[in-house]
């Protein structure tokens, strides 16, 4: 109970202290934004504007507004979820967020897991055998992963099983249940992991590593425990708070700016590449909302984080 | 034992889900025809169509009051929603326009009751309209502005849609008169553009702001579904053109005999119950795409025509190719050049008549300095076509007998140029050249800057501004912050008055005279030609509006590229990417796949 209590407080700590927090990175990207983003008035004018043409767009627009009215007006709308319209099509902002961040998810998802399960696993293995040809090839391998371009990654992949073998769609996402859900999924899929494992591997390797040098992971050797309770028991609770953070705070660019690679070469319509077209064409209300959510959810993230650290390592106050 | 318990359950039920997921869709298969294009529509309000991608969707979605005929080359006119082609008064200025009578807006909840209603002139007076109201944030009001009577003393009373206007009236259902300030035989063309399709008042104000993704028009299709990946669009019940008649439409049997196209004559079109129309802005995703069977055509990436093609010159295609495709190579509907900024008095016009030489004669050498097969072999492929002037090879004005010396890479003489004036190192003007922040037009700068360094202009007159994306380099030229910059047009219709006017002096930045070109006696003959019908008078005029242009070299240019297209045996259609074209797809046939 006095722990639940002692949880809940600490909540909502971390989200009071989140909200200068949000203050700031919202004013911060807002000022660069206006002042420094791209302009949408020329995208949106036409051929053959003229001055006046583009001077009712800005009006329009509301870049006619003093700077404080429109940032208020902007955390108005992201407090209340009316993210507005979005100046290119006109779809609201809220529905296309709404849209677009579950495709990201369903479509990175799998691979964060696979990627991070497989990169935990084979890092456990080059650990525990650290200096043998296993170690190395392990390594080696990694090296070679992080080495590749994404870009060749996916379009390799495309032209095996998209083309060559037929297997799954080279691009799209036509989902209407699990099966093409899979089928969809499953080249990004194996992309994202190819691209990702090798970072992950040489990050998990040298914390597991780091931890196997510890005096109670000797002792438990000495007391003649197996590989596996040694490794899981030991070895991995021992580095569990650095790859928890890792593993936690890779979730907001996950969630919310997606892949943009992976979104483009697959044209799949998720927000990473709703993100990247809004950057492109000045979409300042698009920007914007997907700046102040991903404030948003950082700040979600990193309690979850020190909530976790909590719960793996009962040393840690929540203070 | 747990574990592959689980396991085996999961792979049961997803198998089991898998296997409802395909169930239910027996019966009759819908035809469906599945379009790439390498872009993606920003909205599908027509207000806004202003680029090729969204008048692709926009032209099958609504109805224009003309379209271009299908097979016909150089472009036709045809009626499509109006039953014949205007009326014109004697003098030019009134238009009397008839609709039909069987064209009716899809079912929509904008509607009493759901049901799409019929097309009458009052909504072409409504949609032509709102262009000139501010909230439409229009990007085609400009082809109408100072041309339609009254419509600009309508914009300062507020645009109320209920008040009508001087100029634009529906005098019954079916008869719409436009009354011109002066002649404006363009108007014919305007009306054919996706800008000008016919919108539902309903609709607009149901949807308000979201109109743009929610169209609802009296095109032969209809929006099933939308988002970044493709659109997709099912057949418009209420649709009813009659039969394709493919000789009106142009079919010429030496150039379309191997199409298949006849097939479809006499019959209601369209022909395909579906059409998805897939935005894959990856030129790799695309051809992979393509080739896997996922999309039924495919315009060539660059890098793959060496795949595809057998020789450049004549364009001809590989035998496996042309066993398992149809294929075209066509020019594009447009150019690109390179243009100057001539309101720099460092390098365009100036007062003094003495430096105003020197600077044209800076920019003749820097023309001739200038490599166009160069840029062609490197980055078209040695496909595309380049032209002396702006008037491209597809429009009629195109003079094939001009002098294209403008074209030609003469280094020597761009030096001895240079040195008559008097220009050296000390004495050039510094110059910034404006890009789009890419790998690719990095490239065209370095290889720009290599030939101008050729013909003794050093490579640090010249600095490069790189731009993150095309509204800042849009707000760059318009601010007369760039001297030299690469631009793109696309012909919105096949009239050379349409690239003319990138030099028309009222049209100066930020309008889409972006060289600040300032020409009195070449406004005046504009004008002039502005008003005239298509004639041999009216050709001459567009030929010696071009010689003024290349004679003052206020750009470097121009070259088409040659666009190549492919798509299997099964489709039957003649495709056509530019701004002009999306008409075709009405027109598509599948026969059964082999």
């Amino acid at each position: 109970m006095r722990l639940r209590i002692e949880l809940l407080r600490f909540i909502l700590r971390k989200l009071t202290a989140a909200l200068p927090l949000l203050f700031g990175v919202t004013l911060v990207s807002f000022t660069l934004t206006v002042h420094f983003g791209p302009d949408p008035v020329h995208a949106l004018s036409g051929k053959n504007p003229t001055t006046a043409d583009l001077a009712a767009l800005r009006r329009e627009l509301g870049q006619d507004q003093p700077f404080w009215i429109r940032y208020a007006g902007y955390l108005r709308r992201l407090a209340t979820l009316d993210l507005g319209h979005t100046e290119t099509t006109g779809e609201k902002v809220r529905d296309l967020v709404a849209r677009t961040v579950p495709v990201s998810a369903l479509l990175l998802g799998p691979g964060f897991v696979l990627g991070t399960g497989l990169a935990l696993l084979l890092a456990m293995f080059a650990a525990w055998h650290r200096g043998s040809r296993l170690d190395r090839l392990i390594t080696g391998a990694s090296v070679a992963g992080m080495s590749l371009s994404f870009v060749i990654i996916i379009i390799a992949l495309q032209a095996v099983f998209g083309v060559w073998l037929g297997w799954f769609p080279v691009r799209g996402w036509e989902v209407t249940g699990p099966a093409s859900y899979l089928a969809h999924v499953t080249i990004p899929t194996l992309a994202f992991v190819l691209a990702s494992i090798g970072y992950n591997t040489r990050f998990f390797r040298a914390m597991l590593v780091n931890a196997m040098n510890a005096g109670h992971v000797r002792t438990a050797r000495a007391y003649g425990a197996g590989p596996v309770c040694i490794m899981f028991r030991h070895v991995l609770r021992g580095c569990l708070l650095p790859i928890v953070t890792r593993v936690v705070y890779s979730v907001p660019a996950l969630v919310i700016s997606g892949s943009l690679l992976i979104e483009s070469h697959f044209s799949i319509p998720g927000i990473g590449r709703v993100t990247y077209h809004a950057m492109l064409s000045g979409d300042q209300p698009v920007i914007m909302a997907v700046v102040g959510l991903s404030a948003v959810v950082f700040a979600v993230t990193a309690t979850v984080a020190d909530l976790l650290c909590r719960l793996a390592d009962p040393r840690i106050r929540l203070a | 034992m747990s574990f592959a318990r689980t396991a085996c359950a999961t792979i049961a039920a997803l198998l089991f889900l898998a296997a409802c997921e395909h169930s239910g869709t027996e019966g009759e298969t819908p035809t469906v025809y599945r379009h790439a294009i390498d872009g993606m529509p920003a909205s599908l309000d027509p207000a806004h169509a202003a680029n090729i991608y969204s008048a692709t969707l926009v032209v099958n979605l609504y109805d224009t009051l003309f379209r271009y005929r299908y097979l016909s080359r150089p472009y036709e006119l045809t009626p499509n929603l109006a039953r014949g082609m205007p009326d014109v008064s004697e003098d030019g200025h009134v238009w009397t326009i008839h609709l039909r009578d069987n064209a009716r807006f899809a079912d929509d909840p904008a509607f009493p009751g759901g049901r799409g209603r019929a097309v009458t002139a009052g909504d072409v007076v409504y949609s032509l309209g709102r262009h000139f109201n501010p909230s439409t944030r229009s990007q085609g009001a400009w082809l109408w502005r100072g041309k339609i009577a009254g419509l600009e003393d309508w914009m300062e009373a507020g645009a109320d849609p209920d008040q009508p206007i001087a100029g634009l009236r529906a005098v019954d259902d079916r008869t719409l008169v436009i009354e011109l300030t002066e002649p404006y035989p363009q108007l014919a063309h305007t009306l054919a553009m996706a800008l000008a399709a016919v919108v539902p008042r309903e609709a607009v104000e149901h949807y308000g702001r979201e109109f743009g993704v929610r169209p609802v028009g009296s095109g032969p299709f209809q929006l099933e579904q939308l988002d970044e990946s493709r659109a997709v669009l099912e057949r418009n019940p209420h649709f009813d053109r009659g039969p394709l008649d493919l000789t009106a439409e142009g079919y010429d049997p030496q150039r379309h005999d191997q199409l298949g196209l006849q097939a479809l004559d006499g019959k209601n079109y369209p022909f395909i119950d579906r059409l998805e129309i897939h935005f894959i802005t990856e030129p790799t995703a695309r051809w992979s795409s393509f080739i896997a069977g996922e999309v039924d055509n495919v315009m060539v990436p660059p890098e793959q025509s060496g795949r595809v093609l057998a020789s450049t010159h004549p364009v001809s295609f590989q035998p496996d190719i042309e066993r398992d495709y149809h294929t075209l190579a066509e020019p594009e509907a447009g150019f690109v050049l390179y243009g100057f900024n001539m309101a720099n008095e460092a390098i365009g016009h100036h007062p003094d008549e003495e430096i105003d030489r020197a600077n044209r004669a800076l920019r003749c050498a820097m023309r001739q300095a200038f490599d166009w097969q160069e840029r062609n072999d490197t980055f078209y492929q040695g496909l595309g076509q380049v032209f002396p002037g702006v008037i491209p090879p597809f429009l009629d004005a195109f003079d094939p007998t001009l002098d294209d010396r403008s074209t030609a890479h003469a280094p020597r003489q761009a030096r001895r140029l240079l040195d008559a004036h008097d220009w050296s190192p000390e004495t050039l003007p510094r110059l910034t050249y404006g890009l789009e922040s890419s790998v690719h037009q990095r490239q065209m700068f370095e290889q720009f800057r290599a030939r101008m360094a050729a013909a003794g202009i050093p490579n640090e007159q010249l600095r490069r501004r790189a731009f993150a994306n095309f509204g800042d380099f849009s707000r760059a030229i318009a601010g007369g912050e760039l001297d030299l910059f690469l631009i793109g047009w696309t012909m919105a219709w096949p009239d050379a008055l349409y690239a003319l006017q990138l030099f028309y002096g009222p049209n100066a930045a930020p309008g889409a005279n972006s060289f600040n070109y300032s020409n009195p006696e070449f406004d005046r003959l504009f004008e002039h030609a502005a008003r005239l019908d298509d004639s041999d008078e009216r050709t001459a005029l567009y030929r010696r509006l071009n010689e003024m242009v290349i004679d003052d070299c206020v750009h470097i240019g121009s070259l088409s590229r040659t666009r190549l297209h492919l798509w299997p045996r099964h489709v039957l259609m003649l495709p056509d990417r530019e701004m002009l074209g999306g008409y075709f797809l009405r027109f598509v046939g599948i026969e059964a796949a082999p």
